[in-house]
């Protein structure tokens, strides 16, 4: 998770991007399990291209700023990181400027917990969700919502080419209240 | 032109030239439809694998031998109904199982894969008093924990069965030989029951040849037979000899064994076949059919050819051979390469030492039998081996195990006509000694009584322990008992020792799966695919190796590969189930996982992982019940004892899950986990003393658990005792647990903190 500096608590700059995806291992994708929608969107530029793990297919939105992709979960899960993929040099004013990401049980409650500001990014984007406060690691949530506020050179649609989001692996071994490290506890903690 | 038509397509079989044979079989079938001649077509496809075409061929027929080939195609082709109703018709419920001892195998393969246990069980146990030497009949019973201990399998009572084998036969060898060519012809009639008279012209002729050599053997056979010769005797006694060679075909692969045709042989080519079984079930299925199939011909071409003896020649010896080291997979090509040679060389060639003496007194029975006694006839492979034959004396060993070998010492009455009875009586113990060893070893570790297996298997000369297939047991039994670098060490002795045998390599590549040895275990997959890329065991561990790296997606294609290429391989499912959990798919593993009960339901891992789901879904009674299925299975594994005691404890029956939690801690010493999930039941029963104690112990065992030191903070937590909370979340967070504990520990250690401020401010 490299390339992110985010300074002060609410609003951070990202210049560039990582031209490639590296997460730590303990984390792990959690979009499968949630139903995303859009606030609008293009024919043929739908909500499909935001997880099809293709870059170059993208979504357009087709609307009023701000533009949203909202992902919904049936329980409550803990996110950590969101990863965004995007591209000025191809998409230039379609490039989101202002993120705002949101939390809460449903469209009725949501409230901020980052906003950030990109600059000309190329390629993957970080976006932690944790807190300073080794407690505030996890977000836990039914709903996200990645909301954009506004667009390079004031473009008033914008291109998103690919989403990914993450939390925690969860313990391998259920109803433990903590992880195993040793190798001889793990040995003995499961059967193959 | 029927004769020589018939002749040319032993040959081809004999020489491995399926397209051949097929094409010279098809004119000959064309010009003299027979049902023998059917027999032999069919048995030419079976050999080269297009089971699908002997299906076809024999469908209908009526003969016990073409009834035993159609079933064993049915099996092949997955057809088992079809495969039964051929075995035991349903409108003569008393008829006899074609083939005897092999035929009771098969089906018993059958009820086995019916999920009829009870039917299967009896007919392995049939197969086994018919032929005590069926190796994979043992081993069937014991997957399905049905065995008796081997010592009264592998007993005297097999030893008489064996006995009878071959003494009769010698007398009646005899008998035939001083017969006339015509009680020759009758005698070779008499061999193969099932199939039509093989031209009796064809009879002849190796009638011709044998009987000046036989003669001179038989006078020894006669010696020892000491039976009167008459010929009708020698006969029926010859064909129920050769019955029994059969049985050992079939071990093969659970694979229907070879056809009655067989009888006429002795064990010779058989064993050499059975060797081959000796390979685990599982794996056994796609190579096995090879050999199989061999004997199919065999039978067929010795029928035809007349040539009574030569069966028990080149297949006893090349089974020796094979038998040497190899498991019995390859021993089957093994025993398919050495076909051709004779028994002698065999003998020459086995890695097994021990056979020595046996060589010696099968030279000298070779030296007498001058021609291709039966080898030739029935193992197409094993052309002329006449010396094969007394190398195949040994016969008897259609137990796949290097017990074949012994039973080297057993002269093939047949085949030189030399066999002694007191060889006879003296390989007969030997092959027996080595079975009783390795069958109980093999039940041992099928019962889950690992460390006995292992004091078992140790009592083994040392040239039969280290071949591939008992050093794969050893293995196997190590890793029951979770001692993963023991296990580790016997796989690797076992790849060396058999290098090209994949029985065994699924279970040693979820060692080093344990071990988180990657490397090792990327080199043994792209070792084991590019051995055999159609082989289950190879993609099992190539799943292993994408598992070990995180990548669940890609582990569960290549284990669902495994699974498409034999759906009869219980781990592979179980493996698939493991990697849906991971998924968090559990739907489908469940699914899995009940497939893999399904094919076995001795398969303690599948009963675990669907216990280990419901634990997940919070289903506790689902989950306590299959962790009790799988504990009764395996009553040694303190995984499972522990995973029932966490079960039991979450259905509020902390008592009991106590119990069983002392019980797995006194189960396996090395295992820390019982101690740690007996300090979690203790601490949310609120018996923080006696937790705190466990969990002091288990500090000396495991010193750098992270979560040792986060409980027990807890547990100071809980008693107000700041301090040491402090110090104990301090110390698991030294150790560097992931993300979310970091999280949980330090919002306990904030937690801890409030206490204090509020006092400050008051």
């Amino acid at each position: 998770m490299a390339t992110e500096s985010s300074e002060g608590e609410d609003e951070g700059k990202v210049t560039g991007g990582n031209p490639v995806l590296i997460v730590e291992d303990d984390l792990r994708e959690m979009g499968k399990k949630a139903a995303w929608s859009v606030s609008s969107c293009k024919p043929g530029n739908g909500v499909s291209s935001l997880r099809d793990d293709n870059l170059e297919t993208y979504w357009q939105s087709d609307g009023a700023q701000p533009h949203l992709v909202n992902i919904q979960f049936q329980k409550k899960v803990k996110l950590q990181l969101v990863v965004l993929y995007l591209d000025f040099k191809l998409d230039e004013s379609y490039t989101p400027s202002k993120i705002s990401i949101r939390a809460g049980d449903g469209f009725h409650n949501l409230k901020e917990i980052k906003t950030m500001e990109l600059v000309k990014p190329t390629g993957w984007v970080y976006l932690s969700l944790s807190g300073n406060d080794p407690r505030e690691t996890f977000v836990n949530t039914f709903m996200l919502q990645i909301a954009v506020l506004s667009n390079h050179l004031n473009g008033r649609d914008t291109h998103l080419r690919q989403i990914k989001l993450y939390g925690p692996r969860p313990n391998p071994i259920p109803h433990q209240p903590f992880h195993f490290t040793s190798r001889e506890f793990i040995n003995y903690s499961s059967v193959r | 032109m029927e004769a020589i038509l018939v002749d040319c397509v032993q040959n081809s079989l004999r020489h491995f030239m399926y397209r051949n044979a097929i094409f010279m079989c098809e004119r000959l079938c064309a010009e003299f439809p027979s049902e023998t001649n059917m027999q032999l077509l069919a048995g030419c496809y079976l050999h080269s694998n297009q089971s699908y075409a002997a299906y076809h061929i024999l469908k209908g027929t009526q003969m016990a031998q073409s009834r035993y080939m159609f079933a064993l195609s049915c099996f092949q082709m997955d057809l088992l109904n079809e495969a039964e109703a051929a075995l035991c018709p349903p409108n003569e419920p008393g008829a006899e199982i074609p083939n005897g001892a092999a035929g009771h195998y098969l089906l018993g393969l059958i009820y086995r894969y019916t999920d009829r246990r009870k039917t299967a069980v009896h007919h392995f146990k049939q197969a086994l008093s018919a032929d005590p030497l069926m190796w994979t009949a043992y081993e069937e019973l014991c997957v399905l924990g049905a065995a008796e201990e081997a010592t009264a399998v592998f007993g005297e009572a097999a030893a008489l069965c064996i006995q009878k084998q071959y003494l009769p036969h010698g007398s009646a060898s005899q008998s035939l030989h001083t017969s006339t060519e015509d009680r020759g012809l009758a005698s070779s009639g008499n061999f193969c029951p099932g199939a039509d008279d093989a031209s009796p012209r064809q009879l002849k002729h190796m009638q011709g040849n044998n009987q000046r050599d036989i003669p001179g053997n038989y006078h020894g056979a006669t010696a020892l037979g000491g039976a009167a010769s008459q010929p009708s005797n020698g006969g029926s006694s010859n064909i129920s000899f050769y019955n029994t060679p059969s049985p050992m075909a079939s071990q093969l692969s659970g694979v229907a064994p070879p056809p009655l045709c067989r009888n006429a042989q002795p064990n010779g080519p058989n064993q050499s076949i059975v060797t081959v079984d000796s390979s685990p079930r599982s794996t056994v299925n796609s190579t096995i059919q090879a050999p199989r199939r061999k004997f199919v011909d065999e039978g067929k071409l010795r029928k035809i050819s007349g040539r009574l003896f030569s069966d028990s020649g080149p297949r006893r010896s090349t089974r020796l051979s094979g038998d040497a080291g190899a498991n019995s997979n390859v021993s089957a090509t093994m025993v398919v390469g050495n076909g051709t040679s004779n028994s002698s060389k065999y003998l020459g060639g086995s890695k097994l030492s021990s056979m020595a003496f046996r060589a010696v007194t099968i030279r000298k029975v070779q030296s007498w039998t001058n021609e291709n006694i039966d080898e030739g006839i029935r193992n197409e492979t094993f052309d002329d081996s006449r010396t094969n034959v007394t190398s195949t004396t040994s016969s008897l060993s259609p137990s796949g195990d290097t017990k074949s070998l012994e039973q080297e010492g057993t002269t093939i009455p047949i085949s030189g006509g030399i066999m002694n009875g007191s060889k006879v009586i003296s390989g007969a113990s030997e092959i027996l000694g080595l079975l009783r060893t390795l069958g109980e070893g093999y039940r041992l570790s099928c019962m889950y009584r690992c460390q006995e297996a292992l004091d078992v298997y140790l009592k083994l000369p040392h040239k039969h322990y280290n071949t591939g297939w008992v050093l794969s047991q050893v293995g196997k039994a190590y890793f029951e008992l979770v001692d993963y670098l023991e296990a580790e060490g016997a796989f690797s002795l076992a790849r060396q020792a058999s290098p090209y045998s994949l029985e065994g390599m699924d279970t040693y590549s979820t060692v080093l799966y344990h071990l988180k040895e990657d490397m090792k275990l990327s080199y043994l997959a792209q070792e084991l695919i590019s051995t055999d890329r159609l082989a289950s065991q190879s993609w099992c561990a190539m799943g292993n190796c994408y598992s070990l790296q995180k990548d669940h997606e890609t582990a569960l294609r290549n284990f669902q590969r495994a699974v498409q290429l034999n759906p009869r391989f219980a781990y592979a499912h179980t493996l698939c189930g493991h990697e849906y959990v991971a998924l968090e798919d559990f739907e489908n593993g469940i699914k899995s996982y009940q497939s893999a009960l399904r094919v076995d339901a001795r398969h303690y891992n599948s009963w675990y992982g669907l216990g280990m789901i419901y634990l997940r879904q919070e289903k506790y009674e689902f989950s306590e019940h299959h962790f009790r299925m799988a504990f009764q299975i395996n009553s040694r594994s303190s995984v499972i004892m522990s995973y029932l005691g966490t079960a039991l404890h979450a259905l509020k029956k902390s008592d009991e899950a106590l119990v069983i939690m002392e019980k797995a801690i006194l189960a396996d010493k090395k295992n820390p986990l019982p101690m740690y999930q007996k300090a979690n039941i203790l601490v949310s029963l609120e018996n923080f003393d006696e937790a705190l104690e466990a969990l002091e112990e288990l500090k000396e065992f495991a010193p750098r658990e992270s979560s040792i030191y986060a409980l027990m903070g807890k547990i100071y937590k809980r008693r107000n005792m700041h301090d040491k909370a402090m110090l104990h979340f301090g110390l698991a967070l030294d150790l560097k647990p992931p993300a979310t504990d970091v999280a949980t520990i330090k919002a306990a250690i904030e937690k801890l903190h409030v206490p204090d401020e509020l006092q400050d401010y008051l």
